[in-house]
């Protein structure tokens, strides 16, 4: 045989690493979403659907859906944010882009609580937002921002634009100046050229940045915990009270089952998104 | 006398302190097939950027049927750009791409439609137009990109390098390729390239082009023939050079009879000049004014000719002498043999030192 090994065994020691100690530990917390709690908080042995059927129940479906709205205004937002940057930053000349790129990501380098609480100090109410709109000249009583659902879409979105602006600039830098140009020559106006090439050609930057953001805003709990205040809750908040609280670990577990399945069916989109952009089947019209 | 079709006037580009294009000032006629032939850096690319909207001019004019399109936007031009790199839109299929120039034209769907498949006959792709530009071969896809500037029937087609990524076989067929479309579309064609062979087989005109300036605009065959610099003569052909000076009646050597030469420049006499033949010209068994005696230091053989390299006493670099097949298979000319070379004073041309 000829077959060359050597990929698979540079491979294996990320892929070894990944399934022992992050696979099969989800798997063993994910099986206990069939048994039952036990009367003090421990584990009965018994197979059963209920926390599976109780994650669907009104109350906590409610807490998923928002969860998701908060989620998707999130990368929403940012996806049209970090593609502009994004966009701006490919548009620079070679050597500016680089130092760019570097400010982009430089807030990844400071702690994500760090950062978080930074935006209370700007938030709250005697913050920096406010004292500024005071020094403007805005008189009367401003509403609260911190603890509010707008302030935690603002905390996630902060936090996660570096992700968005690397992954739109990696298709746009990539982007061959002379594919638009023979856009323009063909007779199309530069916003033509955006709609129907560059953007087009650049959607599966956007896609992986949308869904990056989606899926680690959906079981984000702390930006929702220190920006949206005591009450307000996202799943990942729910699944921590369920573990570190309630001592329910088979209904943490159910949430955590369904949480990861919507986001393994995000990135199987994602990835078919990616697909069809570079290139496809024959015969297949878009 | 008819306007031209487009009119260069002492166009310019510089970018920063480097001068791309120097001033060029030509004329290119309606149906004309016209090859800008240069080596790489001579500001080829710049000129047809320029024409096709995409670098503003430094300076100078462009004249489209008598009317300035200098501040045109590239969208708003009748003139298309085959790009060096093809360009083609990866994401859409090659009837996609074809069809995609239409569109901007608003043209009716059913329209777009015939025009597309029409064209995809012509080149022969008509069973391709499903494809996504990466499943399709180099030549393919230099017909696809030719397809898409062609359909738009422009005024003038720019052509940058339109042959470069193909093996010489392919290029000999789609130079005769393009000729042919360029006829039956009757749109005028500008071609860049660095291959002197193609621009003579192909054009109608061609222009040399050196540092962002013309050197010489003529046919082919005024080029090939008539080179009116130096650095022309060279870079078309094998061309030999031997230095001399000017003599009464005709040109000094290092050595030897005097040089005749039929039509030359009035030079000083006594000054310095190069008298310049080509290979082809200057045979083993060739009658003629001049002559030249050396040694053969070497034989290239090229299938249909034979190239000889010949040391003589007139130059530090050997001669080279083309013999056709069937005379050198007469000769038989080997390494080492002493031979006499001969030329007739119409083929030496005559360039300032
Ligand atoms: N955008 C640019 N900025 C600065 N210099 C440039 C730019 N474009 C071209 N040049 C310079 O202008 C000169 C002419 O370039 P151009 O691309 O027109 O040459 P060319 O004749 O097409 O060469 P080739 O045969 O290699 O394609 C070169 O010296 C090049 O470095
Ligand atoms: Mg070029």
């Amino acid at each position: 045989m000829t077959t060359d090994r050597r990929p698979i065994l540079l491979m294996s020691p990320a892929l070894l690493w990944l399934f022992g100690l992050m696979v099969v530990p989800c798997l063993l917390i994910l099986v206990l979403a069939f048994f039952r709690r036990g009367m003090y908080g421990g584990i009965e042995y018994t197979f059963t659907l209920e926390n599976i059927a109780l994650v669907f129940d009104p109350l906590y479906a409610q807490i998923f859906l928002k969860s998701a709205w908060i989620a998707g205004l999130a990368a929403g937002i940012a996806s049209i944010l970090g593609y502009a940057a994004a966009y701006a930053i490919a548009a620079m000349p070679r050597h500016r882009q680089s130092a760019l790129l570097f400010f982009a990501v430089l807030p990844f380098w400071s702690n994500y609580l760090v950062r978080t609480y930074a935006w209370i100090v700007l938030l709250n109410r005697e913050g920096l937002i406010v004292n500024l709109a005071r020094w403007v000249g805005f008189e009367g009583e401003l509403p609260s921002m911190l603890y509010t659902e707008q302030a935690v879409v603002i905390g996630l979105i902060y936090n996660y634009l570096p992700f968005v602006i690397l992954s739109c600039y990696a298709p746009l830098s990539r982007l061959n100046p002379e594919i638009s140009e023979a856009s323009r020559d063909l007779g199309a106006s530069g916003w033509t050229t955006f709609r129907r090439v560059v953007l087009p050609m650049t959607v599966p930057g956007i896609a992986t940045g949308f869904v990056f953001v989606f899926v680690l805003s959906i079981g984000n709990f702390v930006t929702p915990a220190l920006l949206g205040g005591g009450q307000f809750q996202m799943i990942g908040n729910l699944v921590y009270a369920q573990f570190l609280t309630a001592n329910d670990w088979p209904f943490g577990a159910a949430l955590s089952m369904v949480l990861i399945m919507v986001m393994l069916g995000l990135l199987m989109a994602q990835a078919t998104v990616a697909d069809r952009a570079s290139g496809g089947k024959a015969g297949d019209n878009g | 006398m008819t306007t031209p079709l487009l009119s260069l006037r002492d166009i310019k580009k510089n970018f920063g302190s480097a001068q791309a294009v120097a001033g060029v000032t030509m004329d290119i006629h309606r149906n004309e097939f016209f090859a800008l032939l240069g080596a790489s850096g001579s500001g080829k690319t710049t000129l047809l950027r320029m024409l096709a909207g995409f670098e503003a001019p430094s300076g100078g004019d462009i004249l489209l049927e008598g009317s300035s399109i200098a501040a045109m936007p590239p969208n708003k031009r009748p003139v298309n750009l085959m790009f060096q790199s093809y360009a083609l839109f990866p994401h859409m299929t090659v009837a996609q791409n074809i069809a995609y120039g239409l569109e901007m034209d608003r043209l009716a769907k059913a329209e777009i439609k015939s025009r597309v498949s029409e064209i995809l006959e012509v080149i022969q792709l008509g069973h391709l137009g499903g494809r996504k530009p990466d499943q399709l071969s180099g030549g393919q896809r230099q017909r696809v990109a030719l397809a898409r500037a062609l359909v738009k029937r422009p005024k003038v087609l720019l052509l940058d390098e339109p042959l470069g990524a193909l093996d010489k076989k392919l290029r000999s067929e789609m130079q005769l390729e393009l000729k042919r479309l360029q006829h039956e579309f009757g749109i005028t064609f500008i071609v860049v390239t660095h291959d002197q062979e193609e621009a003579l087989v192909m054009a109608d005109r061609v222009a040399i082009m050196k540092d962002g300036a013309l050197l010489q605009v003529g046919t082919p065959r005024e080029i090939y023939e008539y080179p009116e610099t130096r650095f022309a003569a060279d870079f078309i052909g094998v061309m030999n050079f031997l230095p001399v000076s000017v003599a009464s009646g005709g040109y000094q050597g290092k050595e030897g009879p005097l040089i005749r030469a039929a039509d030359a420049p009035e030079l000083a006499a006594g000054s310095a000049a190069v008298a310049a033949i080509r290979s082809e010209r200057l045979g083993v068994e060739t009658q003629g004014e001049n002559s030249l005696a050396g040694e053969i230091t070497d034989i290239a053989y090229h299938g249909l000719d034979l190239l000889l390299h010949v040391k003589t006493p007139l130059a530090e670099t050997p001669v080279i002498s083309r013999l056709t097949a069937d005379v050198a298979e007469r000769l038989a000319p080997e390494v080492g043999q002493t031979i006499t070379l001969g030329w007739s004073a119409r083929d030496t041309r005559i360039f300032p030192a």
